[in-house]
């Protein structure tokens, strides 16, 4: 097996009494697309939110393409190649597109640099390049705000591209979409997977979508990891099936 | 779905030949403003070229301060201590440290960015509401300690001097100096907020977490915004002298701040010219109401209440939603 580009050995949190993440090792190979399922309260997102520090563990480390990212702040682990897409749609209402985009760009930039004029051509051709192959091209003059939720959602996904990671993190990146909606969204981070040699590390609510394009599905459950492995294998294991998701996938 | 479509016209065609008049007619309007008020001496009484001094030391202040409470979203009540601080600088350095008006003046920005970085660093710790209480505390802070220190500051009669160069003394040739520091205060102010940091700010304002998790350092970014506003609210406070013809402890007082804040919402806080268009509204609007009411804050007050209820983007955000509303309809 090839070196992991994610490696998270025995992460935990506390939150007061009460254990959400417990002991959680994990590892993703680079250029995998990796699922997490599990109920709701499984920890998954408490599990994304230790990765990208957002949260603190209680214990525990997550190394990434040899850095330690154990506990540091968003914005080093951001400029370390790991972005995320969160969860609850997390966009910049009054800003257009084309600005919300064009400041992800940025973001990932030193202070200094900041200080130039207006955004340059460069940055604007990739901050539509961006929004074309997420399907924003026609709203790209268009407050965030007005937006559908399906666009919402490609809004959020073109800003964690922006800052052009290695590892990208999708938090149910389809949650509160119709079936339409979703295919979408999946063909076109796969697309963009493949495209530009991206690793994907995502939870999922829809087993279909998880079996369909993942090719190592982890499954938590009340914090811990209940199982692992390739899709196939995960996806054969009735036991996880009946007892913790209480559903038979579809063939 | 189809008849939607059909209205949507073909971008590159439509849209290309209107920009440039687009773009000069701000630029047309923006000259007739600059030269009416280059001609004012000519046009009006000198009470209100007094005014228009007042006006022009408030336009830099408020829209200094609206860099952080409109673009960063960061409300500060307390931009009145390097307002003060300027005004200080320039009268307590003639005084103490026989330092020329023009000195104090150059001196006045950078006492202001270096008090603003070190006020920052405390006071940026603290988000939203408790952000606006600890500025509100520094404002205070500053205004008991000019207060007291009667011997230095010359306490709550503050320093009145002959500081001003003879040859700006008139009313016409100090608003016409004003005008020009203004002038060219605002135009980096209007880069500022034009540029890639005014971009991140924008979107610090709207989701601040967001910007963290692109990988920005919100706080020092914020500081950076504080540090730049401090300083051009300094050098409004020296521009300030000019009218006041000296310092004293009130500048310091969080109704200064106030002032700032006051001015941002009413003129609109999420647009460049809003601070501006502000400024002049509660400067004119003072001055005439105070002909008729003594408790002119009481009007001030529905105003502000009626601003912020009907127009939330204040009056410059009313202006330019009506023109956006004329462009849709002429492209139709």
């Amino acid at each position: 097996m090839t070196t992991p580009l994610l490696t998270i050995r025995g992460l935990t949190r506390d939150f007061g009494g009460f254990r959400a993440v417990d002991g959680v090792d994990l590892d993703v190979a680079p250029g995998a697309i990796h699922s997490v399922i599990g109920p709701n309260g499984a920890g998954k997102s408490t599990l994304f939110s230790l990765i990208t520090g957002e949260r603190r563990p209680s214990a525990g480390s997550v190394h990434f393409a040899g850095h330690d990212l154990t506990g540091r702040a968003p914005h080093a682990v951001t400029r370390a190649g790991l972005a995320k897409a969160f969860q609850t749609t997390s966009i910049f209402p009054r800003l257009t597109v084309r600005e919300s985009v064009c400041a992800a760009l940025l973001a990932r930039n030193r202070q200094s640099r900041l200080l130039r004029s207006r955004t340059g051509p460069a940055v604007r051709t990739e901050a539509e390049t961006i929004c074309a192959s997420l399907g924003l091209a026609d709203h790209i003059d268009l407050p965030g705000s007005v937006l559908s939720h399906g666009d919402q959602r490609a809004l959020e996904v073109a800003l964690a591209l922006a800052t052009a990671p290695r590892l990208l993190l999708l938090d149910e990146p389809t949650a509160g979409m119709s079936p339409f909606e979703t295919r979408r969204v999946v063909d076109q981070i796969t697309g963009l997977a493949k495209e530009r040699g991206l690793t994907v590390l995502f939870s999922e609510h829809d087993l279909d979508t998880v079996f369909a394009i993942s090719d190592e599905v982890t499954v938590m459950h009340q914090g811990r990891v209940l199982a692992h492995g390739p899709a196939a294998e995960v996806r054969a294991d009735d036991e996880v099936m009946a007892v913790y998701l209480g559903s038979e996938p579809t063939p | 779905m189809t008849v939607l479509e059909e209205k949507i016209p073909p971008a590159t065609e439509r849209t290309t030949p209107a920009r440039p008049v687009r773009r000069i007619i701000p630029l047309i309007a923006l000259a007739a403003v600059l030269a009416l008020l280059a001609a004012a001496p000519y046009l009006v009484t000198v009470t209100t070229i007094l005014s228009l001094e007042q006006v022009a030391a408030f336009a830099v202040f408020a829209v200094a301060a609206n860099l952080l409470i409109g673009q960063a979203g960061l409300v500060s009540f307390g931009q009145g201590v390097f307002f003060g601080l300027g005004a200080y600088t320039v009268t307590l350095g003639w005084e103490h440290a026989g330092l020329s008006f023009w000195e104090g003046f150059a001196l006045a920005p950078v006492l202001g960015a270096a008090a603003a970085a070190l006020i920052g660093l405390v006071a940026l710790r603290a988000r939203t509401l408790y952000f606006a209480l600890i500025t509100l505390a520094f404002s205070q802070l500053f205004y008991q300690l000019v207060e007291q220190n009667t011997g230095f500051t010359g306490g709550a009669n503050g320093v009145f001097a002959p500081v001003v160069p003879a040859w700006m003394l008139s009313p016409v040739d100090g608003y016409l100096t004003l005008l020009a520091i203004a002038v060219a205060a605002l135009a980096v102010l209007r880069w500022l907020y034009k540029s890639n940091f005014g971009l991140l700010l924008r979107a610090s304002r709207e989701n601040r977490a967001r910007v963290q998790a692109l990988g920005t350092n919100v706080y020092r970014l914020y500081l950076l915004a504080f540090t730049v506003s401090g300083a051009f609210c300094s050098l409004a406070g020296a521009m300030f002298v000019v009218y006041n013809q000296g310092s004293n402890a009130e500048l310091f007082d969080w109704t200064t701040s106030g002032q700032a804040v006051l001015m941002s919402v009413i003129g609109g806080m999420y647009t460049f010219a809003g601070p501006v268009v502000g400024a002049f509204v509660y400067q004119f609007g003072h001055d005439w109401l105070v002909r008729f009411v003594s408790d002119w804050q009481l009007v001030l007050g529905g105003v502000l209440l009626l601003v912020v209820l009907l127009r939330p983007d204040g009056l410059a955000g009313a202006l330019r939603l009506s023109s956006l509303r004329n462009r849709t309809r002429g492209r139709r």
